[in-house]
């Protein structure tokens, strides 16, 4: 019966340290005012894009920065820079979410990711 | 008042057969319930249970007919047809339109519960009873979702024969009280784009039989209970096990292959949360299987055997919550639209795990652990260890993949661990090297006991021949870490040592050779995965764009004009421009190679990738891929302007300012450009400056793409105090310079550089991968699926020679 109970507590210790170390990786929904206020710390910020203010993309000069303003839940605007192309139909998005860190004037987004409500449900509109 | 055009007979007829269904459900299962408990010979019940089956499978045979005929003809009527298909998408994407909603794919799913519930009448008759009792019982839960009543304020089921101008979302519009609205509809919406591809028409169905087979294994077990044979169910239930933890994996691997070839995630498998959900299940299947295996050969592992299958049942229901409520939100690529039912899942999932709990308590006597345990060489201990460490990769895949779960449950604002991918590989990769290694020394043990000297006389080849292996490939190779190389050798280990088994143990006997086969498909899967994707390389580097420092390091995305040639990895590519057809642009890139014996680019291969224009859903962009044989070629847009036609104007464009000291290079959409100093000694007699007056030259070169340098002068003057800027052109390049400002602190200069618009000629953003090695997956698919179909009809065999 021994072996059985230290395989059982094997088990028990390796799910623990699995359930740990998915909390300890998880990163945090936020808004920019706590990444302004923890600068350099990664966080997952949900809001709308202003579309009202200009993208910047010149692929042309460089076709891996695309920057852009975005609200968050609390109505805080922030320049966002993505490292990456435009994504596309960006225009479209409704909700994005943008994960990365603030830096010195932006915050620098590692991931962009969109919704776009159109792809999914129909607008109520009929012919 | 009467709607024109309308087939309203088709719905009516739809609605009746669910009706039908869900209650031939019902009644079959109290019927078989009884049938199963009948004090006597006499089965009364059994005729009455058969019959109502007969009915219930009828039912969905017919609703499957009815609403793929619906769907077929463009009945816009219907909200089903109407928002899954539309009259200019292909008709071989019918199918797809069926499934892509999840009444359809309720739907699939209970058809699949009707087929192994008839093959489990024909294959373990004695069975027939107490086991489609409890899968008649889930019957009703699956029908319920597509029924659509309203029970007061409750809402259960989505109904697939809703007419549109029933459906709430349209209901109050007023096109719904015009008579003639149909012959306004000129369309449906449509599948989207992302959707038409030949994988949609085939991957649901094959991952829908894998989910609906994790309820054999459960169906059995709880017939376990109920007729008190708690050990005697493991033999028939053991093919359909194996069966579906083959169809399942296939289904997995389809979907991992359709995101590799026509998705554009970069890759066969990101982590996602929905291709975790139905990985998570899987790993338990697949340890369920093992340890019914055990539980076969010597009794033991029972307890495992009953929790793993109902496990494995309700992580199924688990994943269906977890991508059709859409709980997942901001955390998955892949979005599934929210029907309302998340309630109606939870219950089902709490209904079938606490009635599998209680009836396991009240059982848990009679299953309760053997005393003898097994031996440490024997294969069962070494099969259960596997089991466990399966277990715990699915529990650390879905504490993960949970998060938007707890944060529901505990109103907490966690997120998903910023590095996805590496945060699971920290995990996994180090399990898989373990799981690798089990399967390489498990066949090596027999049954029950083992001699040490005949286990490590018959193991040592392959661990010799791996380990040479490995040593040989990481010289090549050079995988990053040291995870990697554990998994390199465990993996070839394994499918040394399956393939030895196979050939020296069981003498290249086809019949016994199923699990080898599909253990050294699975070690080739673990290969292909950890070198195709540990080795990728991003050959489309942007080496032309400005160093932005560590905070902005990507720069996987290349930029290619109409007509020019550039360098990229070992290959020269040339955008040759786009053609449209239809709904998709094609853009042609081509890829040539140096030659070095002539000293010409030679053309190598043309790769066309694709950008399909949908206005309404969004356009889809989808990479083409070359195949080698050593390895594959992933090319895919990553921007394109697609409706902006290139100015042909002389106009210049806004000036773009830019501080730079001597030595600085810039880049404009043709050239690359220099500073190469300050000059004062230049000729300002046309500006009529006195001696007191200052004129400074920024001397510029500026490299365009055929190596040519050109050079230009803009200058800098303080006549009189004041300051002024004289322009300079570069006409060939259409460049104009203006030097404005003098920074001596830093030393530099600001100049605003504008472009002729006209520059900006026809271009594309591309981004290509390298895969090295990517066809060792697609050959350890094949062999684990040729593998596991062997097993399953050795096992089927097995169950007629007692029958």
């Amino acid at each position: 019966m021994k072996r059985s109970y230290i395989i059982a507590l094997v088990i028990v210790a390796l799910a623990v340290g699995a359930i740990v170390a998915s909390i300890a990786d998880s990163s945090t929904y936020a808004t920019f005012e706590t990444a302004i206020d923890n600068p350099g710390k990664t966080y997952h910020i949900i809001g709308k894009v202003n579309f009202s203010k200009p993208f910047e993309y010149d692929p042309h000069a460089n076709a891996n920065l695309f920057c852009f303003y975005m609200m968050d839940s609390l109505g805080v605007e922030e320049k966002v820079c993505y490292n990456n192309t435009k994504p596309q139909d960006f225009e479209k998005s409704e909700q994005i979410v943008v994960v990365g860190k603030m830096s010195d004037k932006q915050f620098v987004a590692e991931q962009v990711l969109m919704k776009c409500p159109s792809k999914y449900t129909e607008t109520k509109k009929s012919s | 008042m009467t709607y024109i055009g309308e087939h309203l007979i088709f719905g009516q007829a739809g609605r009746l057969f669910i009706v039908l269904a869900f209650t031939a459900s019902l009644l079959s299962s109290v019927a078989y319930l009884f049938s199963a408990f009948r004090k006597n010979d006499k089965d009364a019940w059994k005729p009455l249970a058969r019959g109502a089956f007969a009915l219930h499978g009828i039912s969905i045979v017919s609703i499957f007919g009815i609403l793929f005929y619906i769907i077929y003809n463009h009945y816009f009527e219907y909200y089903y047809a109407w928002f899954h298909s539309s009259t200019t998408m292909p008709t071989r994407y019918i199918f797809a339109c069926f499934w892509e909603g999840q009444e359809g794919s309720f739907l699939l799913w209970t058809f699949w519960h009707v087929v192994l519930s008839l093959v489990i009448i024909k294959k373990a008759p004695q069975w027939e009873a107490p086991v489609l009792s409890v899968i008649m019982m889930v019957q009703v839960f699956l029908c319920s979702m597509v029924l659509g009543t309203w029970i007061g304020d409750l809402h259960i089921g989505s109904n697939p024969f809703v007419l549109l101008r029933e459906h709430p979302d349209f209901a109050a519009m007023p096109f719904a009280s015009m008579s003639d609205y149909l012959q306004k509809i000129k369309d449906g919406r449509g599948l989207n784009p992302l959707l038409q591809n030949y994988w949609m028409v085939i991957h649901p169905p094959t991952l829908f039989l894998g989910f609906a087979s994790t309820v054999v294994p459960f169906a059995f077990a709880m017939a376990g209970f109920m007729t008190g044979k708690v050990r005697e169910w493991i033999k028939p239930a053991l093919p359909f096990t194996y069966f579906g933890v083959m169809i399942l994996g296939t289904g997995i691997l389809m979907g991992a292959a359709w995101a590799y070839e026509a998705l554009s995630f970069g890759g066969f498998w990101a982590w996602d949360p929905v291709e975790n959900a139905s990985l998570v299940p899987w790993l338990t299947f697949v340890g369920a299987a093992h340890v019914m295996l055990i539980t076969k050969r010597n009794g033991n592992a029972l307890m495992s055997s009953f929790l793993l299958s109902i496990l494995t049942f309700v992580l199924i229901l688990y994943s269906t919550f977890l991508t059709r409520s859409g709980i997942l939100g901001e955390a998955s690529v892949h979005a599934f639209t929210d029907l309302g039912m998340s309630g109606q899942l939870i219950f089902y999932m709490a209904f079938f795990a606490i009635l599998a709990i209680t009836l396991l308590i009240i059982n848990w006597k009679k299953i309760a652990p053997a005393k003898e345990e097994d031996s440490l060489t024997s294969r069962e201990f070494w099969m259960f260890i596997g089991t466990l460490v399966l277990l715990i990769s699915a529990i650390q895949i879905i504490t993960t993949t949970s998060i938007p779960v707890y944060n529901a449950i505990f109103n907490t604002k966690h997120a998903p661990p910023v590095d996805l991918i590496d945060h699971y590989n920290k995990w996994q990769v180090p399990i898989a090297a373990i799981v690798c290694l089990l399967f390489a020394v498990g066949q090596f043990f027999k049954y029950k006991k083992t001699e040490m000297s005949y286990f490590i006389r018959k193991i040592i080849l392959s661990f010799i021949a791996a380990f040479i292996v490995t040593v040989i490939y990481q010289y090549y190779m050079e995988l990053p870490r040291w995870q990697h190389v554990a998994l390199l050798f465990a993996a070839l280990f394994a499918a040394c040592a399956n393939l030895d088994y196979m050939i020296r143990v069981i003498k290249g006997n086809i019949t016994h050779s199923g699990a080898s086969i599909a253990h050294v498909g699975i070690a080739l899967i673990m290969l292909g995965a950890l070198v195709s994707n540990s080795k990728k390389e991003v050959i489309s580097q942007n080496m032309n764009g400005v160093d932005l420092g560590k905070d902005f390091p990507n720069n996987e995305n290349i930029m290619l004009t109409k007509g020019d040639t550039t360098r990229m990895g070992n290959y020269f590519v040339t955008y040759e421009g786009s053609k449209k057809e239809g709904i998709h642009i094609y853009y042609g890139i081509t890829y040539l190679k140096l030659n070095n014996a002539t000293g010409k680019l030679d053309k190598q291969f043309e790769l066309k990738p694709t950008i399909q224009l949908n206005e309404r859903m969004g356009n889809a962009a989808e990479p083409d891929t070359k195949r080698f044989i050593d390895k594959d070629l992933y090319t895919h847009i990553t921007f394109a302007e697609l409706d902006e036609k290139p100015d042909e104007s002389s106009e210049y464009s806004e000036p773009k300012t830019v501080m730079v000291k001597q030595g600085d290079t810039l880049t404009s959409s043709n050239s690359l450009i220099v500073l190469e100093g300050l000059s004062t000694k230049v000729d300002g007699s046309k500006y009529g400056l006195s001696k007191d007056d200052i004129i400074v030259a920024a001397n510029i070169s500026a490299t365009d793409v055929n190596k040519q340098v050109h050079y230009v002068s803009p200058v800098y003057i303080i006549k009189g105090g004041m300051q002024f800027s004289d322009e300079a052109v570069i006409d060939a390049l259409g460049l104009k310079f203006l030097f404005t400002k003098i920074d001596t602190k830093e030393n530099k200069i600001e100049l605003k550089i504008s472009e002729k618009k006209s520059n900006r000629k026809d271009f594309v953003i591309m981004k290509a991968v390298i895969f090295p090695h990517i066809n060792i997956l697609w050959i350890g698919c094949v062999l684990m699926i040729i593998g596991s179909w062997i097993a399953v009809r050795k096992r089927f065999a097995e169950l007629k020679r007692v029958a």
